[in-house]
């Protein structure tokens, strides 16, 4: 079937509305980096210490409080500016990437306050998370790439 | 027309775009960091036993350009690893990937961001690496955008690059004191066949009494399905937080996506299992110093018998230099083999640098025991201990780790890791 519209099309229509779109300034614009603690004076430790909760950014979302390491999907998807404040894509590269060798946890193997996933004997608990809810590992090792260290037992 | 000739074509119209936007006369601004890594553990090779395993890994980040303020610059993060015992424990003694290396340039007006070359998707239903271009910006106050399009890095070892493809993009509407809601798309080829094509909707909503909606749907286009409803309020009361939360998947949507799907993935999609996943989290901040967590959830299956987890956590925070805390995790399985008990205990002692030569020191135990043996044991001790300095005011931190355990797995196992990590940063 002949289809309308090739992907190129559309690309070029989105670029177009963009770029033009992109001339206003009146929108709230956010810095390029958050302040450093050297900067401060102090470890920035909670959002709304100094943000508004509910401002031009509700920063109440980015509070890390404790379980942060397993709930910030969502608001990292809708809110990356925010996290670029602070965070590049590195950091979030440390669990997120198509093909790392080395688990989080082992990679900062001193960093044992940050709760990084799969820390301990995680290859003897995996079998059980993995029947348990495979979809907490798709999202990480959910394509040929990121797969790589499944294949090895998994075919 | 080929996907493959478009996007190439969209990539070349795309760097003349970039070449042709104002650059910022700001200062060029340079961040280079590396990390190297040194590991030391035995392991059965096909050479022998208990051979001899030090692979060193560099993973080395620099960023380059207008990095303080909006203007042009590039980024870059990789990693390679060489064994130097090379006794066939890997595949091949070397080994590497880069991770991102892009072109980015960012205007204050409206948020314009575009982004050019090997980089992570994250927005909607997009957790993906790809190669190609990506632009973003804000159509009105109140309503963004952002496309994307390029190849899929994450199908580049399957049977070449050849008719791989990716694009997609996201609609928000957003109104910061009362919530957010995106409209989001994928499509992927593969050797010119589909392997996923997605869309999604994400939802926050800012209530009263400071009580928040988040949520997201993920509908399958290639099998016709949802995917996935992810749904969680979050309910402050004092120092109280709740978090009730409520997850769907359906097996044959969410891990059937054609060509991209891989073992052992690839056989759950076959079925038409359905997980429904119910739970809460219960955080209570009673002071600077203590934190205490309780979760629990639910895993309720179409087919399978429900399990449960339930879990406890507690932080010591008394100064910047300290943190103590330990966590109990019970996950009761329908079936002996799916039960395990999970307790962690972990302290960080930083700032020693007035009474010890070193600067930190860091301890953590695992232990984890199992209902059923695996392979013969019922029960799992992780042991590590850690230390660290830093020299060249800061530039420099080094930190040594040994590590011990015993598990189905491994018996007796020792392993040591030495990490330099070094920072240089010029004109920031």
């Amino acid at each position: 079937m002949k289809k309308i519209f090739s992907p190129l099309a559309v690309l070029i229509i989105c670029l177009a509305v963009l770029a033009a779109c992109s001339t206003m300034n009146n929108s709230f614009q956010l810095p390029n980096n958050h302040p450093s603690p050297d900067d401060l004076g102090e470890q920035p430790k909670v959002c709304t210490n100094c943000h508004d909760a509910r401002g031009d950014i509700p920063f109440e979302r980015f509070v890390h409080g404790p379980t942060w390491g397993e709930n910030h999907r969502q608001a990292a998807y809708q809110g990356e500016r925010v996290c670029a404040l602070c965070h590049q894509t590195s950091f979030c590269n440390d669990c997120h990437a198509t093909r790392v060798e080395l688990k989080p946890s082992l990679r900062h193997q001193t960093d044992n306050v940050r709760r990084m996933p799969h820390r301990g004997d995680y290859l003897s608990r995996h079998r059980i998370d993995g029947r348990v809810d495979p979809t907490s590992c798709f999202r990480c090792h959910g394509n040929p790439k990121a797969a790589a260290t499944c294949v090895t037992c998994h075919g | 027309m080929k996907v493959r000739f478009c996007v190439a074509r969209g990539l070349l119209l795309a760097v003349l775009a970039l070449l042709a936007l104002p650059m910022n006369s700001a200062a060029v601004e340079l961040r280079v960091q590396s990390d190297t890594l040194l590991r030391i553990f035995e392991r059965d090779t096909t050479s022998g036993t208990d051979k001899l395993v030090s692979p060193g890994y560099e993973y080395l980040q620099v960023d380059m350009g207008s990095l303080s303020e909006a203007g042009l610059s590039f980024h870059a993060y990789g990693w390679g690893r060489y064994d130097f015992a090379d006794n066939d424990f890997y595949q091949a003694a070397d080994a590497g990937e880069l991770l991102y290396g892009y072109l980015e340039y960012k205007r204050e007006n409206a948020n314009l961001n575009v982004r050019l070359g090997r980089q992570y998707i994250f927005e909607g239903v997009a957790n993906e690496s790809v190669d190609g271009l990506r632009l973003s910006s804000d159509l009105s106050e109140n309503i963004s955008a952002s496309i994307y399009a390029g190849q899929p890095v994450g199908l580049d070892s399957t049977s070449g690059r050849s008719g791989d493809s990716i694009y997609g993009g996201r609609v928000a509407l957003h109104k910061m004191s009362l919530g957010e809601v995106g409209l989001s798309y994928k499509n992927i080829q593969n050797d010119s066949d589909t392997a996923e094509e997605m869309a999604g909707v994400d939802i926050a909503l800012y209530l009263p009494k400071g009580i928040n909606f988040f949520g997201n749907s993920s509908y399958n286009l290639d099998s016709n399905g949802f995917a996935e409803h992810s749904y969680e309020l979050n309910i402050p009361y004092e120092s109280l937080r709740f978090r009730p939360f409520f997850q769907m998947f359906n097996y044959a949507d969410y891990f059937s996506t054609g060509a991209n799907s891989v073992n052992p993935f690839r056989v759950l999609g076959t079925g038409d299992e359905e997980i429904n996943i119910y739970g809460i989290d219960l955080s209570w901040l009673q002071s600077e110093a203590w934190t205490f967590v309780g979760k629990f959830k639910y895993y309720d299956y179409d087919q399978a018998d429900g399990n449960q987890y339930y879990g406890l956590a507690a932080t010591w925070h008394p100064g910047e230099a300290t943190d103590l805390g330990g966590e109990v995790g019970y996950l009761n399985g329908d079936l002996s083999k799916n039960t395990y008990l999970l307790t962690r205990l972990f302290a960080t002692v930083d700032q020693l640098g007035d009474k010890l030569w070193l600067d930190f020191l860091t301890g953590d135990i695992v232990y984890a025991s199992y209902d059923q043996d695996i392979y013969g044991e019922d029960y799992s001790l992780f042991v590590s201990l850690g230390t660290g300095k830093t020299f060249l005011d800061g530039r420099l931190r080094v930190k040594l780790s040994g590590d011990y355990s015993q598990d189905p797995y491994f018996d007796d196992d020792l392993r040591g890791l030495l990490s330099l990590t070094y920072n240089y940063d010029h004109g920031l």
